[in-house]
């Protein structure tokens, strides 16, 4: 499975060659005023200026509908439940359940919202080096410590995926079948007991490695961030965005879900 | 188990972010230079395990391990799931960045209670008490999370009341499928490197 999220971060665009800096701000301000929105114009229109920005990012739809799967798997049954158990006078009966349209629309506005909010999140995140976008949250006066530790996490993610493939391999090599029983839990109570007792040796080994290398606490990088106008403009088009999105909402003209929500 | 984007109302998630904040400050007081590289790492191993699948049935699930986290990483469980929740959020999409918060709470919180659990074995002289103390542990961090989950669905909205006890119930069967797991591998690792568990001696915190 690929994981890394910076895999494209090479691809030429107005959003990789924005100052990491400024886009995790302005698009930060973009994802609060979605997650804002209360009505489903204008989270239409938040999807589509999603849909835009992935497509002056350059990203390849492939790479981004993969990561959008996630999103709908998790987010079909609300399609199923919400109008089914929406509270009020349902609109007809499907087998016995009430059906409410209102219930609908709630679903419809979680989903929109939630498909807009990764888009965007995959146009930060996806356009720049991940450590790019590390040092400029550490610029962004996000705790040093935590930097670090999402950088060290990132970093032995990928260690461990193939360490767990082996692991895996070599168990099935054995002749080990998962079913739905106790010993398979077992076994995988071992394994993961294993995982844990090698990555333990090897968090030894690679802070001795750190600590001869000069490692004092904190991290050097190659990286400079230098804004121009065109990191600003960026910004103040995403923020107006933002502002007019949320604008329109409380604007009063659309109707909102009446019992979702405060 | 994760809460996802969009579904919320906003002082849910902005409440969610709030206790987050207050429970990091707090579990990563008096943080060593040394424990960075250590946690992250753990963390690592977290979130390449959870990606496991355990047949079910027809289905299959994912692990959660948060209670196995709380075991290992004592108060220090709580940032270690809060950056496997971020870094999830980053990578996937998946939870997503608003909900990073609540879903740390869910997680976090549920690894901090079944570290709680975990200390009680010292009180106790019986044989095994590893494996099922361990296991007590893997049952109460999953619960917590679905009882964190079912709390903040129902909080957000009336509409939400049906979701939130669907999936409070899928959570009993997930509850067993932890409970094994993780006692298994608490007994294992008392037998293998003891000095990997956390409180190994009454009333420490790691």
């Amino acid at each position: 499975m690929a994981l890394d999220i910076d895999r494209y971060a090479h691809v030429g665009s107005a959003i990789n060659r924005w100052d990491a800096r400024f886009k995790l701000v302005s698009m930060g301000l973009v994802i609060v005023a979605i997650a804002l929105l209360k009505t489903l114009p204008m989270a239409l229109l938040a999807l589509a200026l999603a849909t835009a920005l992935l497509r002056v990012s350059n990203l390849p739809v492939k790479f981004i509908s993969h990561g959008l799967s996630f999103v709908l798997i998790f987010l079909l049954p609300f399609f199923i439940v919400m109008p089914l158990s929406y509270p009020g006078e349902p609109a007809f009966t499907v087998l016995g359940l009430g059906f409410a349209w209102e219930g609908l629309r709630l679903a419809s506005l979680i989903f929109i919202k939630a498909l807009a909010i990764v888009m965007v999140s995959f146009a930060i995140f996806g356009s720049s080096r991940f450590d790019v976008s590390m040092l400029a949250l550490q610029h962004l006066r996000c705790p040093k410590v935590v930097v670090q530790m999402l950088l060290f996490t990132y970093r032995y993610t990928f260690t461990f995926l193939d360490e767990m493939k082996r692991m895996h391999t070599s168990m099935l090599a054995r002749g080990f079948v998962p079913r739905s029983d106790l010993r398979t839990l077992q076994v995988f109570g071992h394994f993961v007991g294993t995982l844990l007792v090698r990555s333990f040796e090897r968090t030894e080994r690679v802070y001795k490695a750190m600590l001869s290398k000069g490692y004092q606490g904190t991290l050097h990088s190659m990286v400079s961030f230098q804004s121009t106008p065109a990191d600003y403009l960026k910004a103040l088009l995403a923020i107006a965005l933002a502002g007019a999105l949320v604008a329109g909402d409380f604007s009063g003209l659309f109707s909102q879900a009446e019992h979702g929500w405060f | 188990m994760h809460i996802s984007e969009g579904i919320l109302s906003t002082p849910v998630w902005v409440a969610g972010y709030a206790g987050a904040a207050a429970l990091a400050a707090v579990t990563m007081r008096n943080m060593d230079m040394e424990e960075i590289p250590k946690i992250s790492v753990i963390t690592a191993v977290f979130f390449v395990a959870s990606l496991i699948k355990v047949p079910l049935g027809p289905a299959s699930i994912h692990l959660i391990l948060n209670g196995l986290a709380g075991i290992v990483l004592g108060w220090r469980a709580f940032p270690a799931i809060m950056l496997g929740i971020i870094l999830q959020a980053i990578i996937f999409g998946h939870g997503g960045i608003t909900v990073i918060g609540i879903n740390s709470i869910m997680l976090g919180g549920g690894a901090l209670v079944a570290y709680m659990v975990w200390q009680l074995r010292h009180r106790f002289d019986i044989q095994r008490r590893e494996l099922i103390f361990g296991a007590l542990a893997g049952a109460v961090g999953t619960i917590s999370s679905g009882i964190v989950l079912a709390l903040a669905l129902v909080t957000t909205g009336e509409a939400f009341n049906a979701i939130a006890a669907t999936v409070l119930a899928a959570h009993i069967p997930i509850m067993f499928i932890e409970a094994v797991v993780v006692g298994v591998s608490a007994q294992f690792l008392s037998r293998v490197k003891p000095e990997i568990l956390a409180g190994n001696t009454p009333g420490t915190g790691n």
